[in-house]
């Protein structure tokens, strides 16, 4: 197990290392000067020289992102001259919110999704499946931006049932949960809607396996079947989930940024508009190595429950 | 017995059928064209419709595909002739008409928050929005699919780093990505739809490359190296239109996925910028007024849904269609 763990992880080194030359890249090739942000309007070329040497954009590109992975290793990801505060409190603070929502409609999608992803394929051709296909293309056709909207409509605007923005999070939990529901609900239906189809596919084709005509034979009730097809099942459910707690990371930009969610998502709009171009890096960053560490996870757990996945890689 | 080609209800030969079938007779002095078309014509006679004929019957069945399929045909025309649809100017509004609720006087859907007419916008808004579905799909496909070719073909150091390179492209959420890629490189409908091609640039390049792994252990890639052929030629004649179908139904399913992505960078402020109408930009820009007229707000977000509802209907069709294992 841990000697798993270990060459799992080993197996995402080059990754991380991937990851952060192409968030310097993003940042330090494209149009944009950082250097900009820090000067007037009319600043002067002197001016904007020194500025330029003080961030040590005047030296070569490889030195520069050595000197940047040397800071970023030590969680410094610079100062925003906006927020007048360093990148990384403002990411700390912000990871925090959204790891909360994100795991909130993980949970809800996932669950959800594997719930009506069984019962679609135990009534396979009746009317409950295809309620449930439906509903599966529905969400996965729907952007969340547009669903946040309707939600807002229906129950802020109009019903005036839950409250539009914030989380709530200092005045209880009652308070909070109120505040959860619908970014909640916004952000997850895309994963449910995955999750649905994929886990049908999955139940369907082990119901159709050998083993499980076997058990059949044997005798076996109904619902114990249901479990050795569950454990057989779920592989493919896993796989998915990990890609799904990705689009629930990046999909929090735009579920943040509506319902007001002092999130990275929020945080990364801000920056957009006033072109806080660190913050934007920062936050990549944390989003990106947030997402590799999920699926080192899943990828472990997949292998813990799975044990012909042990063997495949070494 | 004689196999009746192209008769009503075509019958399908037996095996014994078939191969008595294969004697061919042809007038003395044919040429090898006229051999190869007959001996063609008596092997497969009995249902010799070419590959897209017969995808095109399997989809023409598919009566969701169909309606989807129409829908995405009325919508590209109405977008391409917006003007000689709508009257109205998109760009311009009435100050004193502002957020007139749908089915008003003169404004079948209504006004904006600017005074401008709906259902001009909302039409007008099928140009740039279509758009984004469309050529990042087309841009990525192309790129994707040379590296992946490539890649797959060729393996070796190049091939090792192009892939590696996707994968860690890969490493990033894809909206996330875009987002990111939008941000640096600025505002604008160009530039979101340089982020999202980016974006779309490893998932095809890897499924190109898996395709060409299997094409590159077939026995014609071999005859046709030994018979001196160029990589390029390879590629070109051997490679390419074996893996192409495979490519094509994954791409066809992410053009609502990209139309998605770049509605939502508008929605952020980093695709098209006003006055020019999205629909994702509209739904932001109409944000504000969901309490006093909610119905407006609506409207950009179901234009958005429904076609993106028709790109997937259309493309599972599609696949539907071009996978011949499915009776």
């Amino acid at each position: 197990m841990v000697s798993l763990i270990i060459r799992r992880a080993a197996m995402t080194l080059p990754i991380l290392f991937g990851v952060t030359i192409i968030v310097f890249l993003l940042m330090m090739v494209l149009p944009g000067d950082p250097a900009q942000s820090f000067l007037a309007e009319d600043a002067t070329a002197a001016e904007r020289d020194r500025i330029r040497a003080e961030l040590g954009l005047d030296r070569p590109l490889p030195i520069q992102y050595a000197t940047w992975l040397a800071d970023t290793v030590r969680a410094d990801f610079g100062f925003s001259p906006f927020r007048r505060r360093s990148v990384s409190s403002l990411l700390a603070q912000a990871w925090w919110n959204t790891a909360v929502l994100a795991a909130a409609s993980a949970v809800v999608g996932l669950a959800g999704g594997v719930l009506l992803g069984t019962a679609a394929a135990l009534r396979r051709g009746r009317l409950l499946d295809k309620v449930i296909s439906f509903v599966a293309l529905t969400g996965l056709s729907v952007p969340s931006f547009f669903i946040a909207v309707v939600l807002l409509i229906v129950f802020s605007a109009n019903l005036g049932w839950l409250p539009s923005a914030g989380t709530g999070m200092d005045q209880g939990f009652g308070t909070f949960l109120k505040h959860l529901v619908m970014p909640m609900i916004a952000g997850s239906l895309g994963t449910l809607a995955i999750t649905a189809r994929v886990t049908r596919a999955s139940v369907i084709d082990t119901y159709g396996a050998d083993f499980v005509q076997t058990l059949r034979a044997k005798g076996m009730s109904q619902s114990q079947l249901l479990g050795h097809v569950a454990k057989n099942a779920i592989s493919p459910v896993l796989t998915t989930s990990g890609l799904q707690i990705g689009n629930l990371l990046g999909g929090a930009v735009l579920i943040e940024t509506i319902f007001r969610w002092p999130g990275i998502g929020t945080l990364v709009y801000n920056a957009i508009t006033s072109r806080d171009l660190l913050v934007v890096q920062g936050a990549t960053l944390v989003i990106a190595l947030t997402f590799v560490l999920m699926n080192l996870i899943v990828d472990v757990a997949q292998a813990t429950i799975d044990p012909r996945l042990r063997q495949a890689v070494h | 017995m004689a196999v009746q080609a192209f008769s009503a209800q075509p019958v399908k030969p037996t095996r014994e059928e078939h191969d008595m079938t294969a004697a061919i007779s042809v007038p003395d002095g044919a040429t090898v064209e006229e051999l190869r078309a007959a001996w063609w014509e008596a092997d497969h006679g009995a249902d010799a419709r070419p590959f897209w004929t017969e995808v095109g019957r399997r989809f023409v069945a598919n009566k969701a595909g169909v309606a989807a399929l129409v829908f995405l045909l009325l919508l590209t025309s109405s977008a391409v002739f917006a003007p000689w649809i709508v009257r109205a100017d998109p760009l311009v509004g009435v100050a004193t008409d502002r957020l007139l609720p749908p089915f008003s006087p003169g404004h079948l859907l209504g006004t904006d928050e600017q005074g401008r007419e709906m259902l001009a916008r909302l039409v007008y808004g099928g140009r740039l929005s279509l758009a984004t579905g469309f050529v990042p799909t087309a841009f990525a496909t192309f790129i994707g699919t040379c590296i992946g070719v490539w890649a797959g073909y060729k393996r070796g150091i190049s091939g090792t780093i192009l892939m590696r390179t996707m994968d860690m492209l890969y490493a990033f959420p894809a909206i996330l990505l875009a987002i990111a890629i939008g941000a640096s490189l600025g505002a604008g409908a160009l530039n979101s739809m340089i982020a999202v091609t980016i974006v779309f640039i490893p998932p095809i390049a890897r499924i190109a490359e898996s395709a060409t792994r299997q094409v590159a252990i077939q026995e014609y890639l071999e005859a046709s190296r030994l018979s001196g052929a160029g990589t390029l030629r390879i590629l070109r004649t051997q490679v390419l239109p074996n893996v192409a179908n495979q490519i094509l139904v994954y791409a066809s399913g992410l053009v609502g996925v990209a139309m998605l992505i770049a509605a939502g960078l508008s929605f952020l402020g980093l695709g098209s910028q006003p006055p020019t109408p999205e629909w994702g930009y509209m739904l932001n820009s109409l944000r504000d007024t969901i309490y006093s007229a909610p119905l407006l707000t609506v409207l950009p977000g179901l234009m958005i849904f429904l076609t993106s509802v028709a790109f997937n209907t259309a493309s599972d069709a599609l696949r539907e269609a071009m996978d011949m294992r499915l009776a």
